[in-house]
């Protein structure tokens, strides 16, 4: 289903890249959204759980909700973190999950996943760890994952029927997608949906 | 959409304004932009 993308995926995908690359090692610079622990306690993240977490895991955090605001995930589970970014919603998951379940988070940029995993052996954290791939073929088995989180990431995919299509298929039946998004009330132009520059800031 | 992958129980969370005092906040409020949690659950059978 690639025939009504508006733009093209991987200039989209190198834009996004770079955008992210700069939150990742200029986390306290000006963007066009919040970031870090301001941005956490906006959310309604629990703060207990953020308070927890060293600086690299959460100054990078650029999500546009709360994930975990309608279901918190369960000690064991096994959760997909679509866009993993530095990390901060792994961490967070894997304080839920405890050392009997797995997270397993994916980005496509290597400043973020670097950042990612530094922090994950920081932490000592095992039950962790983070994998290189895009939300629309994503490298985990078929049915794997009890629960898939993302924030903030969907919207930035040209291609969402693949996106979903991905979240459904790494899911087990009966598994839960938890992610938070933005959306507009008002439709946007067709000239600005196609103006790459609009979707990533 | 999450229908249409095949997901159920779709429940959506209230609107967050997200971009609230950011530099962004002018362009989500054009086009009422906000951020919102969904969850949905895969059938137990397809």
């Amino acid at each position: 289903m690639t025939e009504d993308l508006v733009v093209d995926v991987e200039t989209l995908r190198e834009q996004v890249r770079e955008k992210y690359r700069e939150v990742a090692v200029a986390p306290h610079a000006e963007y066009h959204f919040h970031a870090g622990r301001p941005l956490a306690r906006k959310l309604g993240y629990d703060a207990a759980v953020v308070d927890a977490l060293p600086d690299p895991a959460v100054e990078s955090f650029a999500g546009v909700g709360n994930p975990f605001s309608l279901r918190t995930i369960v000690p064991g589970e096994r959760v997909v973190d679509v866009g993993s970014g530095a990390g901060f919603d792994s961490f967070v998951a894997a304080a839920f999950v405890g050392a009997d379940g797995r997270v397993v988070g994916i980005d496509m940029t290597a400043a973020m996943l670097a950042k990612s995993r530094s922090t994950a052996t920081q932490m000592g954290h095992t039950h962790v760890e983070f994998r290189e791939g895009f939300a629309e073929a994503l490298p985990v088995e078929d049915g794997w994952a009890d629960v898939v989180i993302s924030n903030g990431v969907i919207n930035l995919c040209a291609d969402k029927r693949a996106v979903f299509g991905e979240l459904n298929r790494v899911l087990r039946p009966g598994g839960i997608l938890q992610f938070a998004d933005i959306a507009n009330g008002r439709p946007v132009p067709p000239e600005a949906l196609r103006d790459i520059d609009l979707w990533t800031g | 959409m999450l229908e249409d992958a095949g997901f159920t129980d779709v429940q959506i969370g209230p609107p967050v304004d997200t971009f609230a005092g950011a530099t962004g906040e002018e362009k989500a409020h054009a086009y009422e932009v906000f951020g919102y949690a969904f969850l949905a659950r895969k059938p137990e059978r397809d």
